[in-house]
């Protein structure tokens, strides 16, 4: 077994000598440049590289042996990428010997290796970085203990690398500053309460008390004397909401709905279930889908955060329209139904009065009246002692706000700022508000702050929990950072269990959801809508379903530590009735997700073949060869896919079905200049041409329109028009072919030590915030050794990641 | 079953931190209370607001007071059927196009420009960022970092003149201004809210609560900015320079707050408009422009700021337009499909109208001598030349009043035009910038001439 990672001291060992030895090289690396390696650059390369408007925008002539800082360094991995990848020269012009090349390689290898070692050894390899708005709104809830929408209030972040949590990308403006001065305001105003608890609901209903179901003139719904109705039709209109239901408090409210399916043919029925203002305006969101069991009762079971005056709205999946049902009448229709015998609130739901967040901050000091304008039965709390008190409520909420051991000169700042506030007359609740505010906006709470070198027991507990939960550490990993044990040289075996831990807490969903999300690029699942012309089969439960399979699967993986060839190609994957139907797989119905174990003629299994992952990589109507071999490379490969130079218009495709995209492209790979980037990115978008822009299997194209010859498939009733024929196969530039998807999945696995060091690039991006320069190959190269002998197991790759130094060290 | 992330409410009941004054950002969504205060009618048009002495440059002895300025950017993010938009003949005499057609009774008060585009902005949705900035490559993500907006860098020079530095509208979450630090300005998507910030006085006891803010806020950011300080010593340089860009921005904002409470003490001017309901249909680009632009007509002329940029709507979903059965976004795609292509139209033609209204309207004002439209630049564009294939060259462009010289159809060689940034100089210099570049500018737009 290769480990890099080593003691401390033996670390600090290395960098010493290296530190020593690069003062030695500078001194000689601007002579070594002029003498040996400008002539080589002069004779190969400044042909095309030198002058006003060199080739790629690059000039080579002006190129100095500098190497400090990420922009000097940038253009000398750019050359030795090319020279390298054998790409440079090109082959038509002269070519330098195998010992030049290497010699040049070599040399700038060394260059900018040796100058990020000193790089590192002062500022580290990441920079520092701010909570991003996810972070951000995770972080104040488990630190305030209230549930609270604050992620909107904040601007989108902008991603570097594939990720919107890397440093770099992550700025901070006054406006930003302005919206945390804002979010900061209305989280401590869940968090604190200013008045007597709210009365409880406490209700079981019964729809048939909706208005909805009142005032429908359409016979779809049945209702019998017991309170219990059945839902037969899925048009958005007939949509029930639980309309006596009208809470005067915002707040967490638990809904129990009895429920089961009739006439159903022994099979389960789904409804949806949104909630919020069901206004005309209202924006309702979607709580969940649920299933509603063939002829037995299920009791579904489910919390919601309602403002005062939302309710919730059940509607039935895949039912009849509402005029099929209408025209027979309720009472003697005999297709399927989702009965609803009751449905129950209890909320909001708290603990005790006044709640947990509000005693996490101010304890047991008590509350007396503080009325306002139009509230008279207002509280606020009050002290004897307001210094005192403010002292001990500061000191404990910034030590979880900034995620360590707090000074007396941490504190004393924001005590002062109590004082001053006491001192302009205002309460004390209010000014130690203010105090608390600045806290949240102050660069300790904003920033994850690590020092270079190896992190200290705080910065790795949160790293840690940054990584795996999105948000700070909880009480026993904060813990464990108090008592020195988890940054320590026997500290493996508790970062095992903590990794052990945490990935078992339901909290690492927002590793599975935030990660996904972007590596396979899933949170763009909304950015096109397929015609229902050509895809009248698309709804909002396949979508639903699309990203769903993608994250159970990376959590599937990462349970049973199962082996990461599986995001290549694997014998099952994680579905539910809508994708199974969507795949052409019997035997799984409803909502539910399982894991499927897949036949062979399914073409699935691994993400390439995911239905979330083929959406996203189409605009909607057409697919591209271009963009999904490119988002193969990147995503799978870890290539960088070559830029189409700026002159060259995008394909347009040609939806009339006149021709394929296959006779479109073979322009471009006739021409030379179009060849070298195309033969390396087009293949694996080919042989994911078998798939069509909502991720069905296809063996033709689907087009817009109507011809005498095409060729017809319905769904729900609506007919689609096929004609020219997929052809899936290719040849990969090394000169392997494969016949369709499933031979090219085989190719990908030959060289399965490509993907996993892809992947652990990203996750080291993901997991760290700055992404791995090509001089960290060699860490990376370890961890995928490493994990080999756990049988290439995915929860082994996030232990091997935590363990390496790339984790370890800022 | 609930896997991945936990499904959390859109929705959001907000009070503002800071609610009213120094920055037209909030997300506060629609404030039930408005209807109630309907009853703010004022007699009469309440319209010429006096410059306020206290906040305008001052000025030196003999100079004169300058004509205020404005600057709208507009943008719709799926591009403008380029066969429909652009004139074939060039200079005054062209003939109208379907699109053109719609805006033809003000003919001479606007160019239309056809050949720009970004040098070094790639084809993609991405260039969406680089539209005000013309920063290089968006479209390759990595190491892409954003520039400066025309519109804040104009602020930041004229921005203390008005109530509002500057206005950053949107139909939808995305927005086209950017800080100096390359960090998207937030920007407003909700005209009730707008409208309250600018024109409703709060009650009594808002408006003390919102001092108080105001003034907490001060004490906050000066807390925060002696607590960066203490760090700096201790970081490397890259950290350093984020700590800076922290330490700058409590700076800038505590400008803004002393601004704003300056702001506050001056009475708001009153309108004699019912306050806007907003439009949350999150497929109706027409009803969503209509409200902004009537929002932008009310900013300009009660002079509340000078520099507004909005973004208009360009989703995957059916606009509730007369004949249009698909998508937006899968229409402007249309592969020459020419059913789709007559869908797109019936929407882009919509469109027109709204802008052809928001020229009348400004038109159709009188601000001393003038109308608001000849004090007004409006710049009105796409990201994208061709929404088809995403190509983000030759750009379609309006750009109408501002006082200048209109010249009819301005026409540059799409395959070797000038920057974009070229015409952003000519603007921010007839804001009264003396800016000699901005971006990837080389000089001013030629072909366009300020009036005397």
């Amino acid at each position: 077994m290769i480990r890099l990672s080593s003691s401390r001291s033996r670390a600090t060992c290395v960098v010493l000598i290296l530190l020593v030895a690069l003062n030695r090289s500078a001194a000689f690396a601007g002579d070594t440049f002029k003498e040996s390696i400008q002539p080589l650059l002069t004779r190969y390369c400044f042909t095309c590289h030198q002058g006003e408007k060199p080739q790629g925008d690059l000039n080579l002539e002006t190129l100095a042996a500098e190497f400090t800082g990420d922009a000097q360094r940038k253009p000398w991995q750019n050359v030795l990428d090319h020279l390298q990848s054998g790409e440079m020269p090109p082959e038509e012009k002269p070519q330098p010997s195998a010992d030049e090349r290497q010699f040049l390689t070599d040399w700038i290898t060394a260059h900018i290796r040796d100058a990020e070692i000193v790089e590192r050894a002062t500022q580290g390899r990441v920079v520092l970085r701010r909570l991003n708005r996810t972070e951000y709104e995770q972080t104040i809830r488990d630190l305030l203990g209230v549930n609270v929408a604050l992620q909107d209030l904040l601007p989108l972040d902008s991603s570097s690398d594939g990720f919107d949590n890397v440093g770099d990308a992550l700025h901070i403006s006054s406006f930003l500053l302005e919206r945390y001065l804002e979010a900061a305001d209305v989280a401590l105003d869940a968090a604190i309460t200013n008045g007597p608890q709210p009365a409880i609901i406490k209700q079981r209903y019964t729809l048939q008390d909706s208005h909805q179901i009142r005032s429908s003139t359409e016979s779809v719904y049945r209702k019998s004397d017991d309170g219990r109705v059945v839902l037969f039709s899925s048009s958005a209109w007939n949509a029930v909401s639980l309309s006596p239901f009208y809470p005067t408090d915002r707040g967490d409210y638990r809904f129990r709905i009895a429920t089961s399916g009739i006439q159903s043919d022994g099979k389960p029925m789904t409804f949806r279930v949104d909630a919020g203002l069901m206004l005309m305006t209202g924006k309702p969101h979607l709580v969940d889908y649920f299933d509603a069991p063939a002829g037995e009762t299920r009791i579904v079971e489910f919390t919601d955060s309602l403002q005062a005056r939302e309710t919730i709205r059940i509607l039935p999946y895949d039912l009849a329209h509402a005029n099929t049902v209408n025209t027979i009448g309720a009472d003697d229709y005999t297709g399927p139904g989702v009965a609803i015998d009751w449905v129950e609130v209890e909320g909001p739901l708290h603990d005790d009065w006044p709640p947990e967040s509000h005693r996490r901050i101010f304890g047991d000091l008590p509350q007396a009246s503080a009325p306002v304008y139009n509230r008279s039965d207002r509280m606020e709390v009050v002290s004897n002692d307001p210094l005192v008190d403010a002292d001990w409520i500061l000191r404990n909420f910034a030590r979880r706000a900034f995620r360590r051991a707090v000074t007396d000169d941490d504190i004393q700042p924001y005590v002062g700022l109590v004082e001053t506030k006491l001192a302009e007359g205002q309460s004390f609740e209010q000014s130690v508000r203010v105090a608390l505010t600045a806290m949240l906006v102050s660069p300790d709470f904003l920033f994850l702050r690590e020092t270079p070198g190896r992190l200290d027991d705080f910065a790795l507990a949160s790293r840690l929990s940054y990584f795996l939960w999105s948000s700070m550490p909880d009480d026993e990993l904060f813990t464990l950072a108090e008592e020195g044990k988890l940054a320590g040289d026997e500290s493996s075996t508790v970062l095992h269990q903590q990794i052990e831990r945490m990935l078992d807490d339901p909290k690492s969903q927002r590793f599975a959801h935030n990660f996904v999300g972007q590596w396979l690029q899933l949170r763009d699942i909304d950015f096109t809508t397929p015609s229902i012309l050509v895809y009248p089969e698309f709804d909002d439960m396949l979508k639903e379903s699309m990203v769903r399979e993608a994250e159970l699967f990376f959590a599937e993986l990462l349970k049973d530590d199962l082996s990461i060839a599986n995001f290549i190609a694997s014998d099952f994957t994680m579905l539910n009735g809508r994708l199974a139907k969507h795949y052409g797989i019997a035997g799984v119905d409803g909502w539910e997700f399982q894991k499927t174990m897949l036949p062979p003629e399914s073409h699935r299994g691994g993400v390439l073949t995911m239905a979330g992952v083929l959406k996203v990589t189409a605009n909607g109507t057409s697919t591209s060869p271009v963009i999904r071999g490119a988002w193969v490379l990147e995503r799978i490969l870890g290539v960088t896919p070559p830029r189409p130079p700026a002159d060259v218009a995008a394909l347009e495709p040609d939806i009339r079905g006149a021709t394929t995209i296959r006779e479109q492209l073979a322009k471009h790979r006739e021409s030379a200049a179009c060849a070298s980037c195309h033969q390396q990115i087009d293949p694996p978008g080919f042989a994911l041409e078998s798939f069509d822009v909502i991720g069905g299997y296809r063996e033709k194209y689907r087009f817009a329109g109507w011809r005498r010859d095409a060729e017809i498939v319905e769904f729900n009733g609506r007919k689609v028009y096929l004609d020219l024929a997929v052809d899936p196969s290719d040849i990969l530039p090394d000169g392997r072919a494969f016949a369709n998807i499933d031979e090219f999945k085989q190719l990908l696995l030959d060289d399965k030590d490509q993907f996993a060091r892809a992947l652990t690039t990203k996750l080291i991006t993901y997991a760290t915030g700055g992404p791995p320069t090509p001089s960290d190959r060699p860490h990376i190269d370890a961890i995928v050794e490493n994990i080999h002998e756990k049988n290439d197991g995915f929860r082994s790759l996030i232990h091997e990641i935590v363990a390496s130094d790339l984790f370890q060290m800022k | 079953m609930h896997s991945g992330c936990p499904v959390f409410p859109l929705r959001l009941r907000v009070t503002s931190f800071f609610r009213s004054e120094f920055n037209m950002t909030m997300f506060t969504q629609p404030h039930h209370q408005l209807n109630r205060r309907r009853f703010l009618k004022a007699a009469g048009v309440t319209l010429a607001l006096p410059l306020l002495e206290s906040l305008a440059p001052r000025l030196k002895a003999g100079e004169k007071q300058q004509t205020p300025r404005r600057m709208v950017c507009l943008c719709t993010p799926l591009g403008l059927h380029p066969e429909y938009f652009f004139p074939e003949q060039t200079g005054k005499d062209y003939k109208a196009t379907p699109y053109l057609d719609v805006i033809d009774e003000f003919r001479d008060d606007y160019t239309v420009i056809s050949g720009l585009s970004h040098p070094d902005v790639g084809s993609s949705h991405d260039s969406i960022f680089s539209y005000l900035t013309g920063a290089p490559h968006p479209e390759i993500r990595a190491g892409f970092r954003n520039s400066i907006s025309v519109d804040q860098f104009a602020a930041e020079q004229i921005g203390g003149l008005t109530r509002f530095a500057s206005l950053s509208l949107s139909a939808e979450g995305f927005g086209l201004s950017w800080t100096q630090s390359g960090a998207l300005v937030p920007p407003d998507l909700y005209p009730s809210s707008i409208f309250a910030r600018m024109f409703l006085e709060g009650r009594p006891d808002e408006v003390a609560a919102q001092k108080r803010r105001l003034r907490d806020g001060q004490s906050i950011l000066d807390t925060v900015r002696e607590r960066s300080k203490k760090m700096q010593p201790a970081l490397g340089v890259r950290d350093r320079e984020k700590l800076d860009e922290y330490y700058t921005s409590v700076r800038d904002l505590e400008q803004r707050m002393v601004i704003a409470e300056e702001w506050s003490k001056k009475p708001k001017p009153v309108v004699d408009v019912p306050p806007p309901e907003n439009n949350l249909n999150s497929a109706d680009l027409i009803g969503k422009n209509k409200l902004m632009f009537d929002l932008i007509h009310l900013a300009i002329q009660t002079d509340s700021t000078r520099l507004i940029t909005m973004l208009l709507l360009g989703t995957s979903l059916v606009p509730p337009i007369p004949g249009v059965s698909l998508g937006h976004h899968d229409l402007s795609h249309h592969g020459k499909d020419p059913t789709k292509i007559e869908q797109l139209k019936s929407i882009e033609i919509a469109k027109m109208d709204t802008f052809r209204d928001l020229l009348k309207k400004l038109k159709e004002t009188k601000e001393e001598d003038e109308t608001l439209l000849d004090r007004t630049m409006i710049f009105f564009s796409s990201n994208l030349g061709d929404g088809s294939t995403h190509s983000s060259r030759n750009m379609p462009i309006v750009f109408a009043g501002g006082g200048f010289n209109h010249a009819g159809h301005l026409a540059f060689d799409p395959a070797n035009p000038p920057p974009l940034c070229n015409l952003y100089v000519s603007m921010l210099q007839r804001l009264g910038i003396e800016a000699e570049s901005f971006g990837s500018s080389t000089g001013t737009l030629s072909g366009l001439a300020a009036k005397g």
